[in-house]
């Protein structure tokens, strides 16, 4: 794109807010995945919508209407807001991991991801790693809560295995009270035999 | 004047069209999310027991102080402490903290800053969900979690000067104290 002349001076004011430090500003920036969202900034003097990364809106105050802003750089970004950007938590990521009918062994494929739960649980220095068993619908109520617990504690005992201490886990167990895949009582669903892993 | 912009844009022809058009799509996207949200929820609460009111988040990360105000109390901010809607939350001029909520949305401060969870209410299972953040000063660095998926009209970040409607995703945010 050609930088305009608008642009330019749109540019030179953000500098001059970034160099003399008063103005409310709101920056729309890429999520951690690429992905752009949208934001409206209003106040009782007007909005203005922002859909473009680094696109930004400037508001004096409350009876002055916001007013749209070309891209900011990624330097300038980092400049404004390096402290609350370096001390944000990488999002939480969630694991499904998927048993064998009436076991607590791990589908191979499940077993494979283990690596990239340890990888998440490094990556975030995570101590709040949640474990929450679950089974499908056949069989009685009562053997798949302790079915659903000892699918827990497996994920659980392994992770421990691979170094992660006792203390940064939490288990639980639903038996077949959170189906995955709804379906009526005493239905074989591979799907909803699992054990889900949030690490935080 | 979000309303009157929203009516506006509802009475106009052409996005009364692509609303239409969309809507099929749209509602199972919006019904697949609303399941895995509600795994969300049951997993969170299973995870802080049977408290009164469920715990909105957690502080993640620490830098200096960090202060959070509650019931009249302040209590210095530590990693893994649970964070409560109502929570006052306020970094020293050489804190910063990055907070982790229940619907993966993710909130962080720079130094100087401060501002209160004014609304959480993350019950997808009964529909009820919003997201509601004053910040008073300084910044803060917002990405935004299954509630804004669900409910993108219910996320705001308000200030002394604007209302911030958060459709999604990542939004920094500035406010002079």
């Amino acid at each position: 794109m050609r930088p305009t002349l608008a642009s330019f001076i749109l540019k030179a004011g953000v500098l001059l807010l970034a160099a003399c430090g008063p103005g409310n500003l709101v920056v729309l920036i890429p999520d951690p995945d690429g992905a752009v969202g949208g934001v409206r900034v209003s106040n009782s003097a007007g909005s203005v919508e922002i859909t473009a990364p680094h696109h930004a809106a400037v508001v004096k105050d409350e009876t002055t209407a916001p007013s749209a802003l070309a891209d900011l750089s990624a330097e300038e970004v980092a400049k404004l807001f390096s402290e609350a950007l370096a001390i944000r938590p990488m999002p939480p990521v969630h694991f499904l991991l998927y048993f064998e009918l009436d076991s607590i062994e791990l589908k191979p494929d499940s077993l494979n991801q283990i690596p990239d739960v340890m990888a998440a649980i490094r990556d975030r220095a995570s101590r709040h790693i949640s474990i929450v068993g679950h089974t499908d619908t056949l069989g009685e109520k009562i053997d798949n809560l302790d079915l659903s617990q000892r699918r827990a504690l497996a994920v659980r005992d392994l992770l421990i295995r691979n170094g992660i201490p006792d203390r940064f886990i939490d288990t639980t167990s639903h038996g077949e009270k959170n189906l995955l895949i709804k379906t009526g009582d005493n239905v074989a669903e591979p799907r909803n035999r699992r054990v889900e892993v949030v690490v935080r | 004047m979000v309303f009157h912009l929203r009516s506006i844009l509802l009475t106009s022809g052409c996005c009364r069209h692509m609303l239409h058009s969309g809507f099929n799509g749209a509602a199972r996207v919006r019904k697949s999310l609303v399941l895995a949200a509600c795994g969300l929820f049951l997993l969170w609460n299973w995870d802080i027991g049977s408290a009164e009111m469920p715990a909105a988040g957690i502080v993640k990360s620490v830098k200096g102080e960090v202060v959070i105000f509650r019931s009249g109390q302040s209590l210095e901010a530590g990693e893994g402490m649970r964070i409560f809607m109502g929570d006052r939350v306020q970094t020293a001029e050489t804190g910063s903290v990055g907070l982790i909520f229940s619907d993966d949305s993710l909130v962080s401060m720079g130094p100087a800053s401060e501002m209160v969870v004014s609304e959480y209410h993350f019950v997808p299972i009964e529909n009820k969900l919003s997201f509601v953040i004053r910040v008073f000063r300084g910044t803060i660095a917002y990405l935004s979690g299954q509630i804004s998926k669900l409910s993108p009209e219910s996320v705001r970040l308000e200030t002394p000067v604007m209302t911030i409607g958060v459709r999604g995703t990542h939004v920094l945010v500035k406010q002079e104290g």
